[in-house]
């Protein structure tokens, strides 16, 4: 199963544009990462903290609604954001043309 | 003068009573004085009395008793009462009391008084700073440090010798910051908005520090493995959603060409299915499209002869809607699958029928990629290849129906794969099992079925009835019979009857269930012809493809002596399996080396028109009439090989 995990994973990381992919846990630790240690924590902490007020502005418009997806488009990148209960995947990605 | 009088008398008057005053404080003076002496000589009169007293009595005097014993255990409870705590008590004089009484005095009653202020003012003084100190500054200090900070303040003025045993090192620098925010009520607001921050800080910090084996117990624990494979799948989609929202309309009409090319492009191949390491060298055996899910295909693999180490059955989950290029979902099993089929009724069943003989069911909701549950591998069920597999049935009442290659049809219970609920063995003049290739139902039957065998006979069979099995056989094909697809559509009059084989003999067949002879025969491919399927909403148009990597799409009210459109697959690989997605508007191939191609159709030509079915019955008079002649021109003149006229012009009329 874990092997699955890391196809997966590797999958993800091959798809044209993608600079890194993270899986941060509930506690904003990088779990799993591709991207240097720096950028790692950095982006973990960050877009934990902006995903967690992400799904309460969610859950403040409406209790029975939740956050499910999260992209920002940015110029230089398209961060996407797929919030869980216990982890957070991060995927960065280049434009694609 | 009076008055000169009256204040000298005044005065005199003052004066006498100063003196009376300091006479008196004379008089008290020494009468203090006389006390004093007196007092003293008193206690001495009474312990003369005493020991007089006591000598009396026979008892020794208090003196002599008080120097022998240390204790003061005496008779007599005056004594020990008058000197309670000295053991000099009995050397008493009055000097001695004198320093006694000084000590006393001085020193007891100072502390008392100097200790009792200090505590209350501390409290108040830090329950104060407190609530204004909630400048983050103060907040990194300790709280021990904190506190003897604000008791230094508040001390500082009052008592100095107090905070001798105190360390107030920081104290001068400290206090600023401090007090300062206790001025300005607005620092409270920004307060907040830092400090949970500044939690999260310290809790990353803290959570940081995770090794290299925590990590790992992370990644095993199956909460981040479904999470990943979750995510995973639709974080992919996302990545291959190539729509650009910043599209700029007003550069070029690059956009305009495009749409052009694409409406003369009849037939044009819009992606490729295909993963390297599970259908990498397999055959695609067989195709299914989910009910519940029209996007959804599942496709059945054969064994990967280069890669023995890998499972020998693998079937694929394929997602049409989205661009990615992953699987949707895997499984796999120990035989060859060679059929499969979505469980209808059930979104989340897969079926498949090995080559061992196996009826496997796989579930996606489960984590794992093996089959939840198997049929025996017994005599009372298949103990030959299942070729073809159906799911008929309605919601509440559906079997499994499955067909082994010995020509045994078995009916299942999705509940209970352990024993087929009904088996029927398909012979040939009840003699000789037939050797089943494939197997179609009619559309909206769950009895009446058409089967091709590997001797190249197509029979028609049902399960129930008097008569259960083989209910005619039709005239052969000269190869065995490799795909069967009955009429799909039903709009407007009943082709039900209609079906369609393909063959080894590089032929397909045109038949009627009410006919034993062929109504027609396409001969336009140079090569087996591996199979054949009907359009899901169009009544004349159906796919075929080719052992040469050729796909046909013939429409029969526009032509029956060469296909509508066709198109060589890239490579020319040997086509085994072709389908139609349940929108008509695609068509999906499947080759032996594991790729599967989706192929757009037009609308020009996947789309019927309103006329499409009385036409249809128009060209099915027509062939018929046609095949009558032939056969006529056949008696006639028996060396002349079967010629089939041209039908396109009375077919368009």
């Amino acid at each position: 199963m874990s092997q699955e995990v890391e196809e997966t994973l590797k999958r993800i990381q091959q798809h044209k544009g993608v600079v890194g992919t993270i899986v941060v846990n509930n506690e904003g630790v990088a779990v799993k990462s591709t991207l240097d240690n720096t950028s790692t924590v950095q982006y973990a902490g960050l877009m934990g903290q902006l995903a967690d007020k992400a799904r309460s502005v969610v859950r403040d418009l409406d209790p029975s609604n939740d956050l499910t997806f999260l992209r920002i488009r940015s110029k230089k990148h398209e961060i996407m954001i797929a919030p869980d209960k216990d982890f957070i995947m991060i995927v960065i990605q280049n434009p694609t043309d | 003068m009076e008055r000169k009088v009256e204040l000298e008398r005044k005065k005199a008057k003052l004066q006498a009573l100063r003196e009376e005053k300091e006479r008196r404080r004379k008089e008290k003076e020494q009468k203090d004085l006389e006390e004093a002496k007196t007092g003293v000589t008193v206690e001495k009169d009474t312990r003369k009395d005493l020991d007089e007293m006591l000598s009396s009595l026979g008892v020794a005097p208090v003196s002599e008793v008080l120097s022998s014993l240390s204790s003061v255990t005496s008779v007599t409870s005056e004594t020990s009462m008058q000197t309670p705590d000295a053991s000099l008590a009995p050397t008493l004089n009055g000097q001695s009391i004198k320093v006694k009484k000084a000590q006393a005095l001085s020193i007891v009653q100072v502390q008392v008084t100097n200790i009792q202020p200090k505590e209350n003012v501390v409290y108040t003084k830090q329950t104060q700073t407190t609530s204004s100190g909630t400048h983050h500054e103060l907040r990194d200090a300790h709280a021990t440090d904190y506190y003897v900070l604000t008791f230094g303040d508040a001390q500082g003025d009052d008592e100095d010798h107090s905070l001798s045993h105190l360390d107030h090192g920081g104290f001068h620098s400290k206090l600023p910051p401090g007090i300062l925010p206790h001025g300005l009520p607005t620092v409270k607001e920004v307060a907040p908005a830092i400090t949970p921050q500044e939690y999260k800080k310290d809790d990353m910090k803290i959570a940081k520090e995770l090794s290299e084996e925590q990590k790992q117990m992370i990644i095993l624990s199956e909460d981040f493995q479904r999470f990943v494979l979750k995510s995973g799948k639709v974080m992919e989609r996302a990545l291959s959603e190539v729509v650009d929202i910043y599209t700029d309309y007003i550069g070029g009409s690059e956009s305009d060409e495009g749409l052009d090319e694409k409406s003369s492009a009849r037939l044009s191949l819009n992606r490729v299915f295909y993963d390297d390491r599970w259908s990498k060298n397999r055959c695609v055996t067989s195709f299914d499209w989910s009910t519940h899910f029209p996007e959804l295909m599942v496709a059945s693999y054969h064994n990967n002869d280069e890669m023995p180490n890998e499972p020998d059955g693998v079937v694929v989950v394929w997602n049409t809607k989205y661009k990615k290029h992953t699987p949707e979902d895997v499984f796999h099993c120990q035989s060859a699958v060679m059929s499969t089929c979505f469980a209808k009724f059930h979104p989340n069943l897969i079926l498949g029928g090995t080559y061992s003989g196996q009826i496997v069911l796989w579930d996606n909701r489960v984590q794992k990629r093996t089959p939840i549950q198997r049929t025996p591998l017994s005599s009372t069920a298949h103990t030959h290849p299942v070729y073809c597999l159906a799911m008929v049935g309605t919601q509440n009442t559906h079997n499994l129906i499955s067909v082994s290659s010995d020509g045994r049809l078995c009916s299942w219970s999705l509940d209970m794969l352990s024993q087929p609920q009904d088996v029927l063995e398909l012979q040939q003049k009840q003699t000789k099992p037939i050797t089943v290739t494939c197997m179609s139902f009619l559309q909206d039957e769950i009895n009446n079925f058409v089967l091709g065998s590997e001797d190249g006979y197509v029979h028609s069979a049902s399960r129930h009835g008097n008569r259960p099995g083989i209910i005619e056989t039709y005239e052969k094909h000269l190869g065995p019979v490799t795909g069967i697809s009955t009429h799909q559509n039903q709009v407007s009059s009943d082709y039900s009857h209609l079906f369609l084989t393909s063959s080894i003999d590089w032929t397909i067949k045109l038949w009627s269930l009410k006919d034993t002879k062929p109504l027609y025969s396409f001969e336009d491919n140079s090569d087996y012809v591996m199979d054949v399927a009907w359009s899901p909403t169009h009544p004349s148009l159906f796919a075929a493809v080719d052992g040469s990597g050729r796909l046909d799409l013939w429409n029969l009210n526009q032509d029956t002596e060469v296909p509508t459109c066709s198109v060589v697959v890239e490579g020319a690989p040997a086509l085994n399996r072709v389908s139609w997605t349940p929108s008509g508007l695609h068509v999906t191939i499947g080759d032996e080396s594991g790729k599967i191609y989706v192929y757009d159709v037009a609308d020009s030509i996947g789309v019927p028109k309103i006329d499409e079915w009385q036409r249809f019955g128009a060209t099915l008079h027509d062939i018929k009439m046609n095949t009558n002649e032939d056969f006529e021109d056949i008696d006639k003149s028996a060396s002349i090989p079967q010629q089939p006229a041209s039908l396109t012009g009375t077919a368009v009329v």
